[in-house]
């Protein structure tokens, strides 16, 4: 095993988990600031891939379709909590059961709309090369991604007027609401911001993730899992999980198999809900 | 008060209250038998209504969790996919040996899914995993196998089980002659097995195995502070939910005789809730009638259950179920009989609740047997250099304390002075960062809450704690019946404390009418029944009268003659007619000590009541 082959596998590792994060961000911050796991998350994912992919089809070029993909599947989030979530308010159980309905029929509402297989736009044919190893440039970019969104969020929950609103109306919604913060105008705010974040995810990774409907659930099963193990912390705890589990699987995945990979995420997983049944970060005096 | 209000209508034992419905299951067989034999013209639709009877019997494993324990899974066909599959293995192998097909595959489908979901439940259960977390883990759970099923291969004496193309050859109905049975033949089998579940369901649950499980699913923390193992009753219930799933997937094999990875899908997955909400969750019946209703609906409108826009529908339906029909079919009915009875006992909103508790007269003379242990070691509870941090909070700080029998003990102090935390380090509802807490001569503190108050701590947290939907005997019989382990003397132990408490005319009432003063009661008897050597009370004459007051000042006197008493309050009269040892906490730590007239002319204790001068840190 060379030098080159060892930084080939961490940088291939590390584009992986990064892809985990791009798809879990959105999870993890209407886990961490409404205590709502969203179900439809994957569906929301494809949401945002298929805008993303009709819109090239209509011949916008990509950054901006990736934008589109973004605000559609953001304002579709909205009308959602307005819908549903806001009406289930405390009843933790069941606005899972609905979102899972919603999941569904998003699910179903795609095979319709596009069948069940849909071609891809493709990845750009740019790779890097170290030594006589190659990794495509686009998986490389995806770590420069993952990185902006998670200092973006660190931006947007730390100086903007939105951000400290939002985490005071968490740490305290009465309070919050007697110094005029609408607590529910910053639900359907956040909420729309999660699923933003799935539609983003869904459109930045279309060149690696063509667009079907059952993307939604290959793509969540290790989301949902992320948000378990991550905790309530919806930064630094996501981070640290997918940091984890992400890359360790990936390194697992390159050295042996997918499938050594995947069970070694699950391993994991089970071990640390052991240590931590409540997730790594549940315990942390850090609250982001 | 004479024997004879025992024997009034009032005094429901809570098999009699859970068992009052028990003829549904019967009954509702009954009738399907009679509606099934009018369709029996129809072989097909014999057939096809055999299958929703399966349905049913999926959706009871669900409810069983999530209606009656609270746990919500959504993993139920993961172990209805397994019983399937392994079931159909078994009958393929096996069934040539002797006795037909199903005395093969019904056993190992139940086996199989039981020891999954044992597998799956003791990860989630003792770990302690949160409720929303143990619902997301049931979910990714089915995801997994869904796709692990579609590669997976593998061959096992007749039976191939082939990724994608799932398992074929499944033999069907066989009887013991060896015969294939017709579609009416299958679903009188059916039907049989379901009722015979339903109905060991509903005995089991009639059982105070089955009152514990209602229990943990309204208050799980004061069930484990009664000295229940939660996690055990939760890991037994989640295993037989499991039973259930796979007992009905290899059913559903045989029906089939095909099975294909898609019924791990969460297509297939999404049904089991729309079953339990459509007939009505918590009635266990419900499911069944769900079941049919959806099944019937889609047989005579058309499409199979899975298939076309029915997913679309589903997935809609539910939404639209979860936000508008909150008690579902049955639970409506239910609803509608009660009201006509006239008796709605859940009517929060109602005027029924008394704002004043002037109807309690406390009999101290009956307390007398109710209390102190047996053996012979003295009582004691310790703690050395306790530190309970909550990020940048640590509400106890250094707290070294012993309490032993004699006076009563006081905690007094400020709010936010750490008393009630220090209280939750002692029963283990917090774990201690650093330091120990020992009872008696041993150190507790890494054990669990209900280990400790087996062990004869009990507590009386500051905001009452009660099982609502429970009547006030079933209340004090539940923790009577953790400490004696014999329905029949937690009986006699419930209606004494019952007497001593006044209470008796109230012991049909639910907790949840009951005033606070009254639930405050209630509580203090609750922990009572569990027969502890150490007591603590956090605030226990909040929201009392003064001739209240006055009666829980004796009982407190009589009991620490036997017991340790621990009392938090901020009432300083009532701690003076305690003749307590006065322990001041301030900032999580022990400020000062003394009786309360020697601390009453300590200047510095008014301080930091007060908040003023240099005791009083800046925050």
């Amino acid at each position: 095993m060379t030098l080159d082959y060892i930084a080939i596998a961490i940088l291939s590792s590390l584009s992986t988990a990064s892809i985990l994060l791009i798809a879990t961000l959105g999870l993890a911050i209407v886990f961490g600031l409404m205590g709502v796991i969203n179900l439809a998350h994957g569906e929301m994912i494809m949401f945002g891939a298929y805008a993303a992919l009709l819109s090239t089809r209509l011949g916008v070029p990509f950054p901006l379709a990736v934008l589109l993909a973004t605000g559609a599947t953001a304002l579709f989030g909205a009308v959602v909590e307005i819908l549903i979530i806001r009406r289930l308010y405390g009843r933790m159980l069941d606005t899972m059961l609905a979102t899972w309905g919603l999941s569904l029929a998003l699910y179903q509402s795609a095979v319709l709309a596009f069948g069940s297989v849909t071609p891809g736009i493709g990845m750009p044919q740019m790779t890097v090369r170290i030594g006589q190893y190659g990794v495509s440039a686009y998986m490389v970019f995806l770590i420069f991604v993952a990185v902006s969104c998670v200092a973006g969020l660190f931006w947007l929950l730390t100086r903007t007027g939105y951000g400290i609103m939002a985490r005071a109306a968490i740490a305290d919604a009465e309070t919050a609401s007697a110094i005029g913060i609408e607590s529910s105008r910053m639900n359907t705010v956040t909420f729309a911001l999660g699923a933003g974040l799935a539609g983003f995810a869904g459109a930045i990774l279309l060149p690696v993730f063509p667009a079907t409907p059952s993307m939604g659930f290959a793509l969540a099963i290790k989301a949902f899992l992320a948000v378990v193990v991550a905790g309530p912390l919806p930064l630094s705890g996501t981070v640290t999980a997918i940091g984890t589990l992400g890359t360790a699987g990936g390194i697992t995945s390159s050295i042996w198999s997918t499938a050594a990979g995947d069970l070694f995420f699950f391993g994991t997983t089970i071990l640390i809900l052991r240590l931590w049944p409540n997730g790594i970060s549940s315990l942390w005096r850090y609250k982001l | 008060m004479n024997s004879s209000v025992f024997t009034s209508r009032r005094l429901i034992s809570p098999e009699q209250m859970l068992g009052s419905r028990w003829w549904w299951g019967p009954g509702l067989a009954v009738a399907a038998l009679i509606g099934a034999a009018s369709l029996f013209a129809d072989p097909y639709l014999a057939y096809v209504a055999s299958s929703w009877i399966i349905f049913g019997l999926l959706g009871l494993s669900l409810d069983l969790v999530w209606g009656r324990s609270g746990i919500l899974s959504l993993g139920q066909t993961a172990f209805y996919g397994i019983g399937g599959y392994l079931g159909g293995i078994a009958a393929i192998n096996l069934s040539e040996l002797a006795g037909g097909t199903l005395v093969w595959s019904l056993p190992v489908g139940a086996l199989a899914g039981a020891l999954f979901a044992a597998l799956v439940g003791g990860l989630i259960f003792y770990s302690r995993i949160g409720t929303l977390q143990a619902t997301v883990l049931t979910y990714a759970l089915t995801l997994v196998l869904w796709t692990a099923a579609v590669s997976f291969k593998i061959t096992i004496g007749d039976a191939v089980v082939g990724g994608d193309n799932g398992l074929s050859d499944i033999p069907g109905f066989v009887s013991f002659t060896g015969e294939v049975m017709d579609p009416k033949g299958t679903f009188i089998v059916v039907l049989t097995v379901a009722t015979v579940v339903l109905m060991l369901v509903q005995a089991l649950l009639r059982t105070p195995f089955g009152t514990i499980l209602s229990c943990i699913r309204m208050n799980p923390t004061k069930a484990e502070l009664l000295g229940y193992d939660i996690r055990y009753y939760q890991l037994a219930v989640f295993s037989l939910s499991g039973a259930i799933a796979g007992l009905a997937g290899a059913l559903y094999g045989s029906w089939s005789n095909y099975l294909s990875p898609s019924i791990f899908s969460p297509q297939e997955a999404l049904l089991v809730p729309i079953y339990v909400l459509v007939g009505g969750r918590g009635t266990l019946i419900g499911p069944f009638v769900g079941a049919v209703v959806v099944g019937g609906l889609s047989f005579w409108l058309g499409g199979g259950v899975i298939g076309g826009q029915t997913t679309l529908i589903m997935g809609l339906g539910l939404i639209v179920l979860v936000l508008f029909l909150k008690r579902g079919i049955l639970g409506t009915i239910m609803d509608v009989i009660a009201t006509g009875q006239g008796s709605i006992r859940l009517n929060r909103t109602g005027g029924s609740v008394d704002d004043h508790a002037s109807s309690l007269k406390i009999d101290l003379a009956q307390l007398r047997g109710l209390v102190g242990r047996r053996g012979a070691n003295q009582p004691s509870l310790r703690s050395e250099g306790a530190v309970k941090r909550f990020g940048g909070v640590t509400p106890v700080k250094n707290i070294s304390q012993s309490f032993s029998l004699g006076r009563v003990h006081c905690l007094i102090g400020p709010n936010g002075a750490g008393k009630s935390s220090f209280l939750r380090c002692c029963t283990g509802f917090y774990r201690l960062n650093s330091g120990s807490v020992f009872y008696g001569k041993e150190e507790i503190t890494r054990w669990p809450m209900f280990k400790r108050a087996r062990a004869g701590i009990g507590i009386k947290t500051q905001a009452a704690q009660v099982f609502d939907e429970f009547d006030v005997y079933t209340n004090l019989w539940i923790a009577a019946y953790r400490h004696h382990g014999n329905a029949a003397e937690a009986h006699i132990h419930s209606e004494q404390m019952l007497r001593m408490l006044g209470l008796m005319a109230k012991a049909g009432k639910p907790a949840s009418e009951l005033s606070h003063g009254e639930q405050q009661w209630l509580d203090i008897g609750m922990v009572l029944c569990t027969a502890p050597s150490v007591l603590l009370l956090d605030e226990p004459a909040a929201g009392m009268t003064g001739e209240e007051t006055r009666h829980l000042s004796l009982l407190v006197r009589i009991l620490a003659q036997e017991v340790v008493v621990v009392v938090v309050e901020h009432d300083m009269e009532f701690i003076r007619t305690l003749d307590a040892e006065v322990t001041v906490l301030h900032q999580g730590a022990v400020f000062a000590q003394g009786s309360i007239d020697d601390l009453r002319k300590d200047e510095r204790i008014l301080d930091i009541y007060l908040g003023r001068r240099e005791h009083v840190r800046d925050l």
